[in-house]
């Protein structure tokens, strides 16, 4: 009664949906498609209709009003996918606890964030931007598409796309938490217990609401257990309801997640970076988990001193399904490049080279069978080359997303901004450090601090 | 195109059971590399040997006598290039980045231009053989920080001492007093920044003030032994850069610090000035090429420095810069990822330099900058032979290096990210122990 | 006798100053908080405006507003000629009153830790207290204002007489409540407690959760275990045989009545990624919610609107840039050369601008209700920033709907605030010209019927003899006129002299009541406006009057205002008649 006034523009409020993402219809003539999974078609036509591929081949003839580009001479191949990115988002790591499964980059959307375009202009059209590693079980991720020009965050997600976690293993969470504040892990047998705890006691938690569940119908007094989104999380994982995707280095420490996920049944599981994944190539083959990788990146820290540019090609040919993602907006700009250098270091077939940044992260990240190659009834992301994507000269034209032309070489404005300050109509010169900023410890600035802190003190 | 691929897994394999027969060493001895194509850099394409000797190239062309007891080594299907230049590099000097005692590059003090790279210089670092397997055979290893950080030295990626590797040319390093941000970690005021830069320009101002003194006593004193001032190791190393005996390279990257600088080197009347990085350079070329001021620029494969920028302006940067008549050379910046040096070429080349020019940024033009084209940067006879055969295009990923001559040495193929790809592409024990 | 009386003028009229700078606490009682508005232009709400109306405030309240009403007895009258009056205005989100470093949250507060308190929240960071991760809905904002504050001056002398205040922190600062800008404790100027859960997406520092996605799973969990915790209460009370006592965790029942859907949630948004973001929380939720502070609103206004989300639109906006004429160039200087890029980038951010300015005007022109939020913007520029967004489509009308009847409505007061009408709370703001217009002074506000009184700025002094500006050069104003000043009932009287040169203006006035002449300081002549300001000596103490005149003709109008004591009407005509020369 007191507050039925102030209340009565609020009760208005119902629940209502977001705004589809939009799909669109386009046309490519002849061109040379590169469908990864399919071989590659000489002067052929790709139709896409609202935004699904639903022809691929000779002479097709676009419904009406459909757009068409011609592509002659130029290479068309899948839209590129970045299995590990930091962009388009505004909190990398809550950095702040080894376990922080709660936590979902998926809140922090930043569809305005300029990477986005720059990304792709590289030919990407579908990124895993995830949670930093700061923390040895961190946040949940989230799979993207990148639908540039959208300002509402909720366009960017790709609807339906599995859920996946962060783990990470060594240096960083040892760094963060071990040295950082006194706490374990400090060691990489810290890290394993702290992992082995967090699915021992999601898998406690998960059986008091199984016990509750079972007894609140015959004893309605009977009592929920508290809340607990960490483990609530966790046991998730644990029924195979989110892949889990783990930053790591060395061999030992991948060896060892290894075994403890065989310990507790989970089976969805993607090394990221995994430098040392090609010594243990067989065994992470036996599993069946998954290894993105950098093409040739090393020695940024100790754990990957004993690194080799030939990892894609070493775990490719022991049967390792394989991605090389990019964890950098710049180096995002040409996977194609990075996917080329498994040519260099390994041998690796064009195909081969074509399905790590392709069909391989679609596979890591559940959504093989919508993206991830040209083929009829997926999703019509697709990047359009100037020369074979595999050579050093490739330059991306055209991106298409779900049917829609987000980058045009042709018609790319220069300043593309989505949002501008106009408090400061020049912005400003950021020289940003060339050499690989560990982004993955993005947001752990306020750590440095205290240590530093310490240190003086 | 992907036939030829698993020909090159199995050459790859065939390579490799050679080498680990035995450890290999770079080695002299007079190679005849017959049948290929020499891309001369300077004097177009030819066909025919190249013929190394004590060395240096001995000759070169289709018609060379092949010497008795000459190596030879059948280059058919296979192009000669001159080793690649780093215009800018930690190589040696930083191990593993993140671990501070293991990089050698940033010393403490603002003003400390007695700093010698070439000192540090760990000839068996990791990253030298990671390096010059790619066919960068040479690259300019530079301190870092500070206005006046230290003396860069150009190496060659052979050698067991610093000496040995020595490629013959130093400059002094400069780091430009910039109005601009360092990276997303840098929340500096816009205040805080202007006042810092009036301050290091002062400082800057003061110092070089100082060294223009300090050379006048210092030559007087050649005279008059009285004059004779205390030992100053600062003073000494820029009083080389105040005679023109040793070239300032100016780190500058935003446009208006380029101008700035243009300015300053110009009031300064400084005869012998390099700038490197010049990542805004695009913005300013005109004025650059109009000051006559030579560019390292790099990493191609960079992001803009600016939001608003075009997406691919440090792509395109090299390639502006060369076109407005600046003379570019490229650097990497880098230390493990040195290797990159063809693929950053590759970039600029794809996004408006063109290869020839591209080819050009990473051999002959750093080696007239930095005063050594009667050694290097080309294939013409009487060059010191460093260079390199591969099947093709070196900026193109899939190319291989056959074969590798530094200064005259055979050096094996051979590298740490190699010797594990040996070991464990077909690991001995397998899933079962 | 008439002597003794402008004594006894000016020192009524000092005491009355002491008592207008602290009503709340006079010292001595007031003689009355009867007032008459008299004569004034009264907006009784947007787009309903009484001409020459009068107010009469009785007790804190309105008791009549009209034209020719009977002026109560007991009643202080002000002539308000000229002025304009509104409904005080009512701040939607305020930290008004709250200080600024309040210790008791020190953890949740911005700014560089204590040594100690860093150790122990470094130790503690994966398990801070609730008060290090600024996690304190239980806080009330009552519990912490403090009436002392500036920033509540500050908000009152712009025309505000209510703000919602909320506490400040970081992810739950706590719960805000509805104060009149007066009184001298929380409970004197509390108006509604309890208005508000108020929440921000902003994490702890250093300690759990630090960042937006540490605060969006935080608030969901609490949200949950609130929902148990709310459950398991209601079982205990009902029978509590067999059950452990409940925890009573207060952060927890901070949270009940948002569960009722009873208390809103008050969500701090800045810029439309953190509107997505709260909105994403209250759909998976289902709170009752406004959004607070709302910058970049125009991509989501077609939104708010279908949805009828309540809404607070920021008083803030990026300085305006000086932006140099086109073609302007330095004498001797060579015509800047044109940087296309630079334009166009300046184009750009001018025209972001403009969308920031036109945000209200957009919400407006869509027929959306919003108010306006003070916390995430700086009052000194608020006046100014108004009018940027009058400027740009916002009609004067608008505006005041969304600084008085708006928020009224968002917090149930519509039948007490927002209006001048009988009966409702007498919280007036009353300015010299047109609110909204340039150079309008706020010269009166009322809370509650206390009135604060605020002196119009001076005019930047001329040098020398003033000149008319601008305009038709008006009729020469030189020659002696009779002036009477009215001062309650009491007629002042004496002469002006003035001598126009050619628009160069001096002169002197002499009054029958006190002796000398007084000369006329920097006096300007702007088309039939005159002004002027003169000293004169009282019992020692030296007193400014500045006159502000319209002459027309023969006679004028105009006013005196005195520091410190008041401002009076003032007419006059000129001696001979209205044509009578020297």
């Amino acid at each position: 009664m007191k507050n039925s006034l102030l209340l009565l523009p609020l009760l208005l409020l119902g629940v209502w949906g977001f705004a589809q993402s939009k799909t669109g219809s386009i046309l490519l003539k002849n061109g040379t498609v590169l469908t990864v999974t399919k071989g590659t078609l000489q002067n052929t036509d790709v139709l896409i209709v609202n935004g699904k591929f639903t022809q691929i081949g000779k002479n097709i003839v676009a419904p009406a009003g459909t757009k068409v580009v011609d592509v002659t001479g130029k290479y068309v191949m899948p839209g590129i996918i970045d299995a590990h990115s930091h962009i388009a988002i505004d909190a990398v790591n809550e950095g702040t606890a080894p376990v922080t499964s709660e936590v979902w980059v998926g809140d922090a959307l930043d569809p305005l964030d300029i990477s986005i375009y720059r990304a792709l202009a590289g030919g990407i059209t579908s990124v895993h931007t995830m949670h930093g590693s700061a923390n040895a079980i961190g946040g949940q991720c989230e799979t993207i598409k990148l639908r540039y020009g959208a300002y509402n965050p909720e366009d960017l997600r790709m609807e339906g796309a599995p859920r996946t976690i962060k783990f990470a293993l060594g240096e960083n969470p040892m760094r963060s938490h071990g040295e950082g504040r006194g706490i374990q892990p400090r060691t990489r047998m810290g890290v394993e217990q702290v992992i082995r705890k967090a699915f021992a006691d999601a898998r406690d938690y998960d059986a008091a609401w199984a016990k509750y569940n079972a007894e609140k119908a015959a004893n309605p007094r009977a009592l929920q257990p508290v809340y607990n989104r960490r483990l609530e999380t966790v046991a998730d994982i644990l029924k195979g309801n989110i892949i889990v995707h783990c930053h790591s280095y060395r061999a030992d420490e991948i060896y060892m997640l290894l075994n403890v996920c065989r310990d507790f049944g989970v089976k969805k599981l993607c090394f990221q970076h995994v430098n040392e994944g090609f010594k243990v190539a067989p065994e992470l083959a036996a599993f069946g988990a998954g290894a993105s990788v950098f093409a040739d990146w090393w020695a940024y820290k100790f754990e990957v001193y004993y690194s080799t540019a030939y990892n894609a090609a070493i775990l490719t040919r022991n049967g390792v399904v394989t991605s090389i993602n990019s964890d950098d907006a710049e180096l995002m700009r040409h996977l194609y490049h990075e996917a080329a250098k498994s040519q260099h270091f390994g041998g690796l077939s064009d195909d081969e080279a074509l399905a790590l940044i392709t069909i391989n992260p679609a596979k890591q990240l559940g959504v093989e069978n919508r993206i991830g190659s040209i083929e009829v009834g997926k999703e019509g992301d697709v990047a359009v080359f100037d020369q074979h994507p595999l050579s050093v000269y490739a330059i991306p034209q055209l991106t298409i997303v779900d049917g829609i032309i987000r980058f045009d070489r042709q018609n790319d404005k220069k300043d593309m901004r989505l949002e501008v300050d106009p408090a400061q109509p020049i912005p400003a010169f950021n020289m940003e450090n060339y050499e690989h900023v560990d982004r993955c410890m993005q947001g752990t600035e306020d750590l440095w601090y205290y240590l530093f802190e310490n240190e003086k003190h | 195109m992907r036939n030829k691929s698993g020909f090159l897994i199995l050459f790859m394999l065939l390579a490799a059971t050679a080498l680990s027969a035995q450890v290999a060493k770079p080695r002299k001895g007079t190679f005849a590399l017959t049948n290929a194509t020499i891309e001369t850099i300077t004097n177009g394409a030819q066909k025919g040997t190249l013929l190394i000797q004590n060395g240096k190239i001995a000759a070169m062309g289709a018609s060379v006598t092949i010497p008795a007891g000459a190596e030879t080594f059948d280059c058919s299907g296979l192009t000669i290039y001159p080793g690649m230049i780093d215009g800018g590099s930690s190589v040696g000097l930083s191990e593993v980045s993140s671990i501070s005692l293991t990089v050698d590059n940033d010393e403490i003090g603002d003003i400390t231009p007695q700093m010698e790279a070439l000192t540090a210089v760990n000839p068996n670092g990791a990253a030298i053989p990671v390096t010059r397997v790619s066919g960068v055979t040479t690259t300019l290893v530079v301190p870092q920080n500070g206005l006046l950080p230290g003396t860069a030295a150009l190496i060659n990626l052979v050698g067991y001492t610093p000496d040995q590797m020595y490629a013959g040319a130093k400059v002094m390093a400069m780091n430009f007093p910039s109005a601009g941000r360092r990276g997303f970690f840098d929340q500096r005021s816009e205040e805080d920044i202007k006042k810092e830069v009036e301050r290091n320009q002062k400082a800057m101002n003061e110092v070089f003030d100082q060294a223009a003194l300090f050379a006048r006593i210092d030559s007087a004193a050649q005279k008059d032994p009285s004059l004779k001032k205390d030992f100053n190791p600062e003073m000494q190393a820029l009083a080389k850069v105040v005679r023109g005996e040793l070239p300032l390279m100016i780190e500058v990257n935003s446009a208006e610090d380029i101008k700035a600088a243009i300015k300053w080197v110009a009031e300064r009347k400084l005869k012998r000035v390099i700038f490197s990085g010049v990542a805004e350079g695009w913005r300013v070329a005109e004025e650059i090429a109009k000051a006559g001021i030579p560019v390292i620029t790099g990493p191609v494969l960079a992001l803009p420095t600016r939001a608003s920028d075009p997406y691919d302006a440090p792509y395109a940067n090299p390639g502006l810069m060369h076109k407005a008549g600046v003379k570019v050379a490229l650097r990497t910046s880098s230390a493990e990822n040195a290797r990159r040096l063809p693929y950053n070429a590759g970039f600029a080349a794809a996004y408006g330099m063109g290869r020839e020019a591209a080819l050009r940024a990473v051999t002959i033009v750093p080696a007239q900058i930095f005063g050594v084209d009667k050694e290097m940067g080309s294939l013409e006879v009487g060059k010191d032979a460093t260079l390199f055969v591969s099947t093709g295009d070196p900026f193109e990923t899939k190319t291989l290096i056959k074969y590798l001559f530094i200064d005259g040495y055979l050096v094996p193929i051979d590298s740490r990210h190699i010797q594990l790809y040996n070991e464990f592409l077909n690991r001995a024990t397998g899933v079962e122990k | 006798m008439k002597m003794r009386s402008w004594i006894f003028f000016f020192l009524l009229n000092l005491g009355a100053a002491g008592l207008w700078a602290q009503p709340a606490n006079p010292g001595y009682k007031p003689v009355t908080q009867t007032y008459a508005l008299k004569n004034a232009t009264v907006v009784v709400k947007p787009g309903q405006t009484l001409q020459m109306a009068t107010v009469i405030i009785r007790d804190g309240l309105i008791q009549a507003v009209g034209t020719n009403l009977p002026i109560p007895g007991d009643a202080k009258v002000i002539a308000a000629d000229s002025m304009f009056v509104y409904a005080g205005f009512i701040d939607g989100l305020s930290y008004a009153g709250i200080p600024q470093s309040r210790p008791t949250a020190a953890a949740g507060q911005a700014g560089p830790p204590q040594p100690g308190q860093q150790a122990q929240r470094q130790a503690n960071a994966a398990n801070p207290t609730n008060e290090q991760a600024g996690i304190q809905p239980e806080i009330k904002a009552r519990n912490v204002i403090s009436p002392q504050e500036k920033s509540l001056e500050d908000l009152r002398k712009l025309g505000f007489t209510a703000a919602h205040v909320v506490p400040q922190g970081r992810m739950l600062p706590g719960s805000g409540a509805l104060f009149l800008l007066t009184g001298n404790t929380a409970d004197e100027m509390l108006i509604r407690d309890h208005t508000s859960l108020f929440a921000t997406l902003n994490g702890a520092r250093g300690v759990y959760p630090s960042t937006v996605i540490g605060v969006m799973s935080k608030f969901r969990e609490l949200y949950k275990q609130a929902e148990q915790a709310k459950m398991q209460e209601a079982m205990f009370a009902a029978n509590p045989a067999g059950m452990a006592k409940p925890a009573n965790n207060k952060s927890l029942q901070a949270f009940y009545p948002v569960l009722d859907k009873k208390l809103p949630v008050y969500f701090a948004v800045d810029d439309i990624r953190s509107f997505h973001r709260v909105l994403t929380l209250q759909q998976e939720l289902g709170f009752p919610i406004v959004m607070a502070g709302l910058k970049q609103g125009w991509y989501v206004a077609d939104m708010i609107k279908s949805k009828n989300i309540p809404v607070l639109l920021s008083v803030d906006l990026p300085k305006a840039k000086e932006t140099p004429k086109p073609g302007e160039k330095k004498e001797g200087e060579a015509a800047p050369k044109v940087d296309p890029e630079k334009e166009q980038l300046e184009a750009r951010a001018a025209e972001e601008m403009k969308k920031l300015e036109s945000q209200a005007a957009v919400f407006a022109g869509k027929g959306i209700a919003f108010g306006f939020a003070t916390y995430n913007g700086k009052p000194a520029e608020l006046r100014d920033n108004l009018r940027r967004m009058i400027k740009n489509g916002l009609t004067e009308d608008q505006a005041l709907s969304a600084l008085t009847t708006t928020p009224a409505a968002m917090m149930g007061m519509t039948q007490a605030l927002g209006t001048v009408e009988k009966g409702k709370m007498a919280n007036l703001v009353v300015s010299d010209k047109p609110y909204f217009a340039e150079k309008s002074n706020v010269r009166m506000v009322f809370v509650q019927g206390n009135l604060f009184e605020y002196e119009a700025p001076k005019a930047a002094p001329a040098a020398g003899p003033a000149r008319t500006a601008g305009g038709t050069p008006a009729a020469s104003v030189g020659g002696k006129w009779d002036y009477a000043i009215d001062a309650q009932g009491d007629a002042y009287t004496g002469v002006l002299t003035i001598s126009d040169n050619a628009g160069a203006i001096s002169g002197s006035w002499s009054s029958n009541q006190i002796p000398g002449n007084n000369a006329m300081i920097n006096p300007v002549l702007k088309g039939n406006q005159l002004t002027f300001s003169s000293q004169i000596n009282m019992q020692g103490q030296d007193m400014t009057l500045e006159f502000d005149l319209q002459i027309q003709g023969g006679s004028f109008t105009g006013k005196i205002s005195i520091p410190q004591v008041g401002t009076f009407d003032i007419k006059g005509s000129r001696q001979g008649g209205p044509n009578g020369l020297e």
